[in-house]
């Protein structure tokens, strides 16, 4: 079951480009991820999804109920976490988060204490005093106490610590292994890579690709890096499926996707000194992406 | 609910000012009175060598200065304006607030339809502006009651807060459209202060040049004739019914642009 549904979303900023046609789905029960750099359309379709923004044209469902017309019956079961994070200033953490706990029916109100434990949060002080990455704990501490069924986030990790990072990771993949759908925003590879199931890559305002995480790492590419015995020229390999193609006199670079036989052909005439080939990591098959498309 | 006990604790501070203010005023001006009084007819033959530009500044034009309830008409100009600029610049921030805070993340991404947002928010800032209206009806009431030697003037006093509450219903409404149709506060609050400010000098000019009065209706600092509503009590019909269409209409508009708009922070 799908629990988002986005249909050709497109979103216009008068006349400035938000988001065009974009299309994915989330299953129940995933952890997705949802790359992308800055300015490419990621918090404009999360803002979408929570309808508070319209969309241009195109929709999006949630639960199977339309985002737009159906928002506050969705909203009731999903968490948000912005990535950056705003509260009533005079207000103490404790207050905020019970009013926060107020908009929903039936909150176990230890749940607040609970995650403010495991997050380390002083619930005493007032937002105002809080540094930004405290004022994201807040964030995470709301977004998560009504127990959601779909937990979005947008660039979730910036100001907190490495093991905040960690903890807040391990919460999440607590959530998502007690039935939450998580849909994971950020820009950093590495964190996505440690997290999803599946990820979806959107850049300029479309997606590009949507893939399992384990597809896009290892089946369809190969880093290369042989070292010659004479220097060659980059027209040599200049084959189909080869990328990032970089010649240093004697050592060959390249991603090459596609029948791997070819590469050995053209290496068979000549004589190597080390061939090295591996799986490249999310981050270079990202950079792969960005520069074909571009 | 919970909204709007949020938004009654946000505001409690600002409304606590402002009544001290109105007391303070009120106050003062009465002080002012006892010596007025004391000095008798010679105050008022002095007022009248003024030039009526700065008697309708002032809102002494028409009123008899030296009986209690003459100069207790002169506060109304100041309550409408001081009761204009709470109502207009509260409408305007309590809906535009959210985005300047940058707390509409917060808020609307929970289970709530905007126009119950904007419900709660309109009901808070009118209960803001009733507990000021009824200040200053208590403290006028009580300040007046020491300095004043005749008869009660209490009824008319009441009169009074009816007007000025209208007048700060009317504002609130205007400010509440314009938060929603404005998107940053800046703007809004200062688009109300500039409508409020012109209405406010439209009603000098009309004063000064009767030929103007046709405008009458452009500017709720005219609807009601402080000299009328002290002395028969009577509002008239016309000026109740464009209160009602502008405040309906704009409160109308705020439901309606703050439902369509895009919330950006």
């Amino acid at each position: 079951m799908n629990v988002i549904e986005i249909n050709k979303l497109t979103k216009y900023y008068g006349k400035s480009r938000g988001i065009i046609d974009v299309s994915f789905d989330v299953k129940e029960g995933e952890i997705f991820g949802f790359i992308g750099p800055n300015g490419a359309g990621k918090s404009t379709t999360i803002r979408t999804l929570l309808s508070l923004i319209y969309p241009t044209s195109g929709s999006a469902k949630i639960f199977g109920k339309d985002c737009i017309k159906q928002g506050e019956e969705i909203r009731k079961e999903i968490g948000y976490l912005p990535s950056e994070v705003f509260y009533y200033d005079n207000m103490r953490v404790i207050d905020l988060l019970k009013y926060s706990a107020s908009f929903y029916k039936n909150v176990n109100k230890s749940r607040i204490y609970e995650l403010a434990e495991i997050m380390n949060l002083d619930l005493k002080k007032k937002i105002d005093d809080l540094s930004y990455g405290n004022k994201k704990k807040v964030g995470i501490v709301q977004g998560l106490l009504h127990s959601p069924k779909l937990i979005i986030l947008d660039e979730p990790t910036s100001g907190l610590d490495p093991l905040m990072q960690q903890k807040f990771f391990d919460l999440i993949n607590e959530e998502n292994k007690k039935g939450a759908t998580v849909l994971f925003s950020s820009h950093i590879l590495s964190e996505v890579q440690k997290m999803c199931d599946r990820v979806g890559i959107i850049k300029d305002g479309k997606m590009v690709r949507v893939d399992d995480i384990h597809t896009l790492q290892s089946a369809n590419y190969k880093k290369f890096r042989i070292e010659m015995k004479e220097a060659v020229t980059a027209e040599y390999f200049k084959l189909e499926g080869v990328s990032d193609l970089s010649v240093d006199k004697t050592t060959v670079n390249f991603i090459f996707s596609g029948d791997i036989n070819k590469v050995i052909a053209k290496i068979h005439d000549k004589t190597i000194s080390n061939l090295i080939v591996e799986e490249p990591d999310l981050e270079e098959i990202f950079m792969h992406y960005y520069e074909k498309e571009a | 609910m919970n909204i709007l006990l949020r938004e009654l604790r946000a505001n409690l501070k600002s409304i606590i000012i402002w009544s001290l203010s109105m007391i303070f005023l009120i106050y003062v001006g009465m002080v002012k009175y006892s010596g007025f009084e004391a000095a008798g007819q010679g105050i008022n033959e002095l007022f009248d060598q003024m030039p009526s530009a700065i008697k309708s500044i002032f809102g002494i034009s028409g009123l008899d200065l030296t009986s209690i309830s003459g100069f207790y008409g002169i506060f109304f100009l100041y309550f409408m304006l001081l009761g204009g600029i709470h109502a207009v610049m509260l409408g305007a921030v309590i809906i535009a607030k959210e985005e300047r805070d940058k707390t509409a993340d917060f808020l609307f991404v929970k289970p709530v339809v905007r126009a119950r947002v904007i419900t709660a928010k309109l009901t808070a800032a009118f209960i803001n502006i009733v507990i000021l209206n009824i200040v200053t009806l208590v403290s006028s009431i009580l300040i007046v009651s020491i300095y004043n030697k005749g008869n009660s003037i209490s009824s008319q006093i009441l009169n009074l807060m009816l007007a000025l509450f209208i007048i700060q219903v009317i504002f609130l409404a205007l400010g509440a459209g314009i938060g929603a149709f404005t998107r940053n506060t800046k703007k809004s609050t200062s688009l109300a202060s500039t409508i409020l400010l012109s209405a406010f000098m439209l009603s000098v000019a009309i004063d000064l040049y009767k030929e103007l009065d046709f405008l009458e209706f452009l500017t709720p600092f005219k609807y009601f004739k402080t000299a009328q509503v002290m002395g028969s009590g009577s509002f008239e019909p016309i000026y109740l019914l464009l209160s009602l269409v502008i405040i309906t209409a704009c409160t109308a508009i705020t439901y309606l642009l703050y439902k369509k708009r895009d919330i950006h922070i």
